[in-house]
């Protein structure tokens, strides 16, 4: 009997001991709560992205709380602060992983700061959905445990250079990026259709990052006689630019990229940001889908953080839906193995805010549709172009 | 000779900007023998308060202006009382750390106390365009370069003529030799922060004026500190001039040799410069005797 009764208490101490090593090699769950991880920009002027996309990760967070959390589970959101320091990100990613023991992971700061943790992140092996900024290092070649919300720069430029090149033909161009990852993507996504569609190309300028005066470049633009120009500044830049070309008279027409699509620059801009097309993959938020967005987000969000919601807090919810709604598929015991494999299955997932998302096997990339928009200034929005 | 007017008329509105803050960095290096290197901040700082003023309390650009400067007499007060006195008698080094880290505590503050989108600082001028012929200049652009040169000639008498400038600049001539002479170094240091954080803010508001603010604004600091080598590290008026000589070799270059040589040629044209004059175009050379 003796016998009997230790084998017994050997096998159920072993049941237990396979399944804490279980639960020990996915961390972030234990049975009332799951830890989801991010790093962004949360001071210096990129915070205006990174506080945007956290805010759109809590938006989906709190939505998916308030329902009951994950199969019973609430999900608590750990946020570190990267100042947009490559080197920080980094911190940031070990910090959240060691020693908050995060489940799964969303973010992940600027296109730089992605690439460079991204062999932690593979090397971890943890879920991780991406969605602030979309550059194909990130999924090609595919990495298993890491999916990637949006759309590439390239892509976009790509899209709205074709669509005003189509809109404008035989104009002369003009075109300034920035001089570094970001500005050699926008140009090498403008040289393509230059070189498909033979455009005039007849200024061509690339300003330092943190540049403030474009008084020199804009009239070196306006010299040229550029008819159509692309800003390839981010936020402030492409205001200063609106500024000076309406100082020296002149209207061309304008096309921006995504990261500089956010409302409160065209009150900046003044009448000068008038009829600014831009490309985007999220819906505006003058449109249905945009308005009941922030509707949404009026429920859940503290007041204070509802001015800081703009285009990269819709690309967070989206992601933050698309990696929550992976996790419950799996159950009470979700696993990391588990959580990739529904991610990888992931078919036509309704955000609202963005066309639907589908990964698949060996597909890591979302790779949203595009729409072009244009700036009304009398009502301060983005309305899409039909 | 229309494109060369508008880039030089250009040139002189940023370059003013630039002056102003240079000549911040200017006031602090005199009185204290301090590289002041949270000087863009404190400049970012100013002109945030000034439009937090504008949207909270009124958009009088008496009130703007007044608020303004009393704020950043406040914020250099309370920087040099609370942050560098207590530095007095450390190494230099040690010093310059503490206006470091006081920098990255400054930017930082931008997002807790504001936030990181870019706002502009609305009172009713600065933002209309005048035109002369084909030339186009806003109406803050022209204030600034005429506030710059109005300053320039105050400080002027001010270092001249008054008490209070002529012991600042014994203090920066010998302090101990001067706290013989019944001068209080400390009360001079408070002073020259106040005036220092006063003048670059200025800068800071005429920026926000003409262009707007941003978390990036602190970098015009880095634009200034270049401007204030120029004219002469302890030379405040020197380095006003040198902000104008920086904003309109900038202007030129982007303008006739490319956007990219915008950044280069003012560093360049330093080079030049202190390899001819290594202590600034206005500044004055050290005499050490033995």
């Amino acid at each position: 009997m003796i016998k009997y009764l230790a084998t017994a208490s050997l096998l159920l101490a072993g049941a237990f001991l396979s399944t804490s090593l279980a639960l020990a090699a996915d961390p972030g769950i234990t049975d009332t709560e799951i830890v989801i991880g991010d790093v962004e920009p949360l001071t210096g002027p990129p915070a205006l992205l990174g506080v945007a996309a956290s805010i759109g990760h809590k938006i989906a967070i709190a939505e998916a709380n308030a329902a009951g959390g994950i199969n019973g589970r609430k999900i608590k959101y750990v946020l570190e602060d990267d100042g947009y320091v490559t080197a920080r990100t980094i911190q940031g990613v070990k910090k959240v992983t060691d020693v908050d023991k995060a489940f799964a992971m969303l973010g992940i700061s600027g296109s730089g700061q992605s690439i460079a943790v991204m062999p932690l992140l593979e090397k971890a092996g943890i879920p991780t959905v991406i969605d602030v900024a979309p550059v194909k290092f990130l999924w090609e070649p595919p990495r298993k445990n890491v999916f990637v919300v949006g759309q590439s720069y390239e892509e976009g430029i790509i899209h709205l250079v074709n669509f005003l090149a189509e809109k404008n033909p035989g104009k002369k161009w003009g075109l300034i990026t920035q001089d570094d990852d970001y500005g050699v993507t926008v140009r090498d996504g403008f040289d393509t259709v230059v070189k498909a569609r033979k455009l005039n190309v007849v200024y061509s300028g690339n300003y330092k990052k943190g540049q403030q005066d474009f008084s020199s470049d804009m009239l070196q633009l306006k010299e040229s006689g550029a008819e159509v120009f692309l800003a390839g500044g981010i936020i402030g830049e492409n205001i200063a630019m609106m500024k000076e070309l309406e100082k020296l008279n002149i209207k061309p027409v304008v096309g921006i990229f995504w990261p500089g699509r956010v409302e409160p620059v065209l009150k900046l801009m003044g009448p000068a940001g008038d009829g600014i097309y831009a490309v985007d993959y999220v819906e505006p938020f003058a449109g249905a889908a945009g308005k009941a967005f922030l509707e949404k987000a009026k429920g859940l969000l503290p007041e204070a953080e509802m001015k800081g919601i703009n285009r990269y807090s819709m690309t967070g919810y989206a992601a933050a839906k698309v990696l929550i709604s992976a996790i419950e598929r799996c159950g009470k015991q979700p696993t990391w193995a588990c959580t990739i494999a529904e991610l990888e299955k992931t078919k036509n997932v309704e955000t609202g805010i963005m066309a639907p998302i589908s990964f698949g096997p060996g597909v890591r990339f979302s790779n949203q549709k595009l729409q072009i928009m244009q700036s009304e200034f009398s009502t301060l929005s983005f309305k899409p172009v039909n | 000779m229309q494109y060369f007017m508008q880039l030089l008329i250009s040139g002189l509105a940023i370059g003013a900007i630039y002056g102003l803050i240079a000549m911040g960095f200017a006031v602090i290096y005199k009185s204290t023998g301090l590289v002041n290197f949270a000087q863009g901040e404190m400049t970012m700082i100013t002109a945030y308060i000034a439009w937090t003023i504008s949207t909270t309390v009124s958009g009088n650009v008496v009130v703007v202006a007044l608020g303004a400067i009393l704020a950043a007499v406040v914020l250099g007060l309370i920087i040099e009382r609370v942050v560098m006195r207590p530095m007095l008698g450390e190494p230099v080094f040690a010093t310059v750390m503490v206006t470091i880290g006081l920098a990255v505590i400054l930017r930082s503050s931008i997002n807790f106390i504001w936030d990181a989108y870019p706002h502009g600082l609305d009172v009713g001028f600065g933002r209309s365009i005048v035109r002369v012929g084909p030339i186009g200049v806003r109406t803050g652009q022209i204030a600034v370069i005429v506030t710059l040169l109005v300053l320039l000639a105050a400080i002027w008498a001010f270092f001249r003529y008054s008490k209070i400038g002529v012991a600042m600049r014994a203090v920066a001539a010998d302090d101990r030799t001067a706290l013989l002479m019944g001068i209080s170094a400390t009360r001079v240091h408070a002073l020259a922060w106040a005036a220092s954080s006063v003048i670059a803010g200025i800068g800071g508001v005429f920026f926000a004026l003409s262009y707007d603010l941003s978390p990036a604004m602190f970098q015009l600091g880095l634009k200034a500190f270049p401007a204030t080598i120029l004219g002469g590290l302890d030379a405040v008026l020197g380095s006003g001039v040198g902000g104008l000589l920086i904003g309109i070799t900038e202007n030129l270059a982007g303008g006739y040799l490319g956007s990219g040589m915008k950044e280069v040629a003012g560093f360049a044209m330093i080079i030049v410069v202190l390899m001819i004059r290594p202590f600034g175009i206005f500044g004055e050379r050290d005499i050490e005797r033995v």
